[in-house]
């Protein structure tokens, strides 16, 4: 590798004045400075009956200057230094040079040799390939084209086929950081895998693969004529991107990777190739969320949760393909922030599991969050990662949609938790009802606010005769009650159809419950089954709960047992009132009743608040 | 060029993640002197190969002569994240025991602000007691975060307010976070503090109120425990956040200079640094100001 740092600093300064020119539309640091989840390059090789080539690569890297060319470049006084000079460095941690940048890593590689290195041989076929050189990782999924003899020549195609060159296999590779995350890296093989499949298809149908690729070649070839007769070095790949769709299609793919990281592409303006980079577009304070992570959290999604869209109704469903799924459609016009998912679909007219799937596949893509539908006892603050500044594009966004009103007083309000009927009876009278739950809208899109919940824990004052260490605080609760799985079903997954013995949750929790008590009275049963249910408890816990005031009622402490298995600090007020069909003043007021032995938090919940912070 | 493929992946994902530290002579320059092309050790180059591949997953380095005058020599590194950028007004705290570190291994500057590393004092206050330059210590915590030796908390005031994070579970169902919590915070020559006091505490850090607050709401519970190392433990665990103010200067009046540093992007403790007011000077500054909002997170 070292022979190729020589063409890496007579190109940087090149590189520097291209890069302005063409990354424009993504002015911001974090692209420059070498993002972990952005490709460094995407390039396309092929190997077949006349070997190794590459066709093309993006962003360009101008031809390699012979070295008497380097000193030249050296003495110019806009040229990067890269040996020597100490920079100057915020932090005090001098180096002695400055670290390459990725388009310079990548650059360092001439054509020739990412054609040998990248374009395997067919029996590496059909797999993930990766490939680790010093500080860049390259990932793609070489596929095999079928043998030339199958394939039926197109009859608008005039060449003759022996004059055709075969391709036999050809990848679409990205170059990475080396230290990129492994799901990113997965990420990029996926949309590796992805274009090949709609290239492989296009080439089987009509040759376009290897049309794009004797265009490319014949615009390489024309270009190294012209550089050995002028001698002015010049880049290939900048003249393919008028004359190839394909070549326009994959450096639009690089752009939105670095950008938005959704990924919409028409391969011969006819197969359409979607992805999105889940790292881009769930980001929160800086970080991306891991894709596990988001995974996870969507299938602990319950029916008591709502979808809240991150777009208008109509902007999304422009977004839309033509041929999408008519659900779909439906979900997004019936949905509404106030309703939980079971409620849609009941309105929407589709089965619980479908609202799920939809519900997660639109989450995933980044169009929607998961929250507690709104309502009047719903708890709300500031968020820890809310960019608050006064200057901010989301300060102005909202002085526009709500004028008369800024952001950082609306924000001031929620500094302290304040429930929504408490913010709706704002000192400000001028300001309408509808109006203000407009703005929490707004500000829950915005992941400006998060939303606090109430958690109950069963710990027992210990006794005070103290006889070992850990005695008192021995295996609480959460170890020893077995615990019933209240979970939605686990099979949910993206895409893929999932095994309706999981779907019992069609209306709120009468299996669930354990209300399978007879009503009113002393009777011997009940009095067994709270028995039974509080066997799981030591004996000391057992004593300081029946000795409670309250225990003495057995209505009471027939439902404190009934909810025992609740207190272990993992179920929420609003989850315990959807399970068990309770009112939140009859379980505010059995917490009450029972506070010498319960602890109670209150925080937002984990599940859902992945998308308002990210995971450490 | 001779190039190693990741065959490792199929032995463990983690090994190929990370990169392979050649300290002594790179592999190629080694085997540049005609080892591929002479056929006899060509041969060796399987076994070289597979040793190298075992002793890395196994130990994570190894060292391997080739002949008599060429050894290769591999070390794994563990890939670490970057670390945050140190501010003046961060405090380190010692992750585990102090004097488990042997001084001597570190550099000059670090071993001569290790003693002024309390959980207590902030880089700006370290620096001028131990009478180093300010950045140089934080070049030196910034260094020791990388290594995972210290994090950093915020500056114990008992007027702060912090709030709890989901993970404050995290004391209920895990038993060696519940063990090392207790043995944490429990006062100096007391007996153990009970879990159910420390977890009262812990739930008991809500927004608006301070830790003064806490200490006369929850003073049975404090009994045990000391209320500083319950902050430093449930900060470094992440098991309750810090609420910090922000000012907001919102202007009324058009001809006045935009604000500078009430712009909302400054919390107090990042003004007090900045222009060596105190916290309750500040306080008293910008309370009196009906121009000024203030938002907690």
């Amino acid at each position: 590798m070292r022979r190729y740092n020589m063409y890496i600093s007579s190109t940087s300064f090149e590189l520097q004045g291209e890069r302005k020119s063409m990354y424009k539309q993504s002015e911001n640091s974090s692209y420059k400075s070498g993002e972990k989840t952005s490709p460094i390059s995407v390039i396309l090789v092929t190997s077949g009956s006349r070997g190794n080539k590459l066709l093309f690569r993006y962003p360009f890297q101008r031809v390699a200057d012979c070295t008497s060319s380097l000193t030249k470049k050296q003495r110019s006084p806009y040229a990067l230094n890269t040996t020597g000079d100490v920079l100057e460095d915020p932090d005090g941690d001098s180096r002695e040079q400055t670290p390459l940048t990725d388009e310079q890593l990548v650059a360092g590689f001439s054509d020739i040799i990412l054609a040998t290195i990248l374009a395997t041989k067919s029996d590496m076929c059909g797999k993930k390939f990766e490939l680790k050189i010093d500080n860049v990782r390259f990932v793609g999924h070489p596929t095999l084209l079928q043998h030339p003899h199958t394939i039926q020549v197109s009859k608008t195609d005039p060449s003759p086929k022996r004059e055709m060159p075969t391709m036999i296999l050809f990848s679409v590779v990205f170059a990475l950081r080396a230290n990129a995350d492994p799901s990113v890296i997965s990420c990029m093989h996926n949309l590796s895998r992805r274009i090949a499949i709609a290239l492989q298809h296009e080439e089987r149908r009509c040759q376009y693969l290897t049309r794009e690729a004797k265009l490319m070649l014949a615009v390489q070839d024309e270009v190294t004529t012209m550089t050995e007769t002028d001698g002015s070095p010049q880049s290939p790949f900048r003249q393919i991107l008028p004359k190839c769709k394909l070549a326009r299609d994959l450096k639009e793919a690089y752009d939105s990777l670095c950008t938005t990281g959704v990924v919409r592409l028409h391969i011969n303006n006819w197969l359409e190739v979607s992805f999105c980079l889940p790292h881009k577009i769930h980001r929160v304070g800086g970080n991306h969320v891991h894709p596990e992570a988001l995974e996870r959290s969507l299938k602990a999604i319950r029916p008591y949760h709502a979808l809240l869209l991150l777009d208008s109704e109509k902007a999304l469903l422009a977004q839309l393909p033509l041929d999408c799924s008519p659900a779909l459609v439906r979900l997004i016009k019936t949905c509404s922030a106030v309703k939980n998912l079971q409620q849609l679909a009941q309105d929407a007219d589709l089965n619980l599991l479908q609202i799920f799937q939809i519900a997660a596949h639109l989450v995933y893509w980044g169009k929607a969050i998961i929250v507690y539908p709104l309502c009047e006892n719903n708890v709300y603050m500031l968020s820890p990662h809310a960019n608050i500044s006064l200057y901010s594009p989301l300060a102005e966004g909202f002085s526009q949609q709500f004028p008369g009103h800024d952001l950082p007083s609306m924000l001031a309000n929620f500094s302290l938790p304040l429930s929504l009927s408490e913010f709706r009876n704002p000192l400000d009278a001028s300001v309408q009802e509808a109006q203000l739950i407009q703005m929490v809208v707004w500000m829950l899109q915005r992941r400006l606010l998060i939303q606090l919940h109430t958690y109950a824990c069963l710990l027992v004052p210990p006794s005070e005769e103290e006889p070992g260490l850990l005695r008192d605080e021995e295996l609480p609760l959460v170890t020893r009650v077995g615990g019933r799985s209240l979970s939605t079903p686990s099979a949910l997954s993206f895409g893929s159809p999932t095994s309706s013995d999981d779907m019992t949750l069609t209306s709120p929790s009468m299996e669930n419950s354990s209300a399978e008590l007879l009503p009113g009275g002393d009777s011997p049963l009940n009095k067994r089954m709270t028995e039974t249910l509080l066997a799981c408890l030591t004996e000391h816990e057992r004593q300081v709960i029946l000795n409670i005031p309250a225990a003495q009622s057995p209505e009471d402490l027939r439902m404190f047992a009934r909810l025992l298995h609740y207190f272990r600090g993992h179920h929420h007020l609003e989850e315990i009132m959807y399970n068990e069909n309770m009112r939140r003043s009859q379980l505010k007021t059995l917490f009450d009743k029972f506070r010498s032995v319960l602890v109670v938090i209150n925080h937002e919940d984990p599940v859902i608040s992945l998308f308002q912070s990210p995971l450490e | 060029m001779m190039m190693l493929s990741s065959d490792c992946q199929t032995i463990t994902s983690k090994a190929c993640r990370q990169p392979v530290h050649i300290t002594q002579g790179r592999l190629n320059d080694g085997l540049e002197s005609g080892f591929i092309s002479n056929e006899e050790s060509k041969q060796k180059l399987l076994p070289i190969m597979s040793t190298l591949l075992e002793e890395l997953n196994a130990t994570g380095a190894c060292t391997l002569p080739i002949d008599e005058s060429n050894t290769i020599n591999l070390k794994l590194i563990e890939q670490r994240r970057d670390p945050l950028t140190v501010q003046e007004y961060n405090v380190p705290v010692f992750t585990q025991c102090k004097d488990h570190f042997i001084k001597s291994q570190w550099d000059l500057t670090t071993q001569q602000i290790l003693a002024y590393i309390d959980g207590f004092r902030h880089i700006q206050k370290i620096s001028a007691e131990a009478d180093v330059e300010l950045n140089l210590v934080r070049i030196a915590v910034q260094n020791l975060l990388y290594y995972g030796v210290v994090t950093l908390v915020s500056i114990f005031q008992y007027s702060n307010v912090y709030c709890t994070t989901p993970k404050v579970q995290s004391l209920i169902d895990d038993r060696s976070i519940q063990a090392e919590c207790l043995s944490y915070v429990t006062k100096h020559g007391q007996k153990r503090a009970r879990l159910r006091d420390v977890f009262q505490l812990y739930c008991g850090l809500t927004p608006g109120t301070t830790v003064c607050d806490l200490c006369s709401r929850y003073s049975q519970q404090l009994q045990r425990v000391d209320e500083r190392r319950l902050i430093h433990y449930g900060l470094m665990k992440a098991l309750i956040r810090l609420l910090q103010k922000y000012p907001f200067k919102v202007t009324r009046d058009e001809r006045s200079r935009p604000p500078r540093l009430y712009t909302g992007c400054h919390s107090y403790v990042e003004i007090c640094c900045k222009t060596g007011m105190s916290y309750k000077e500040l306080d008293e500054r910008l309370e009196n100001d009906p121009n000024i909002i203030v938002c907690w997170k």
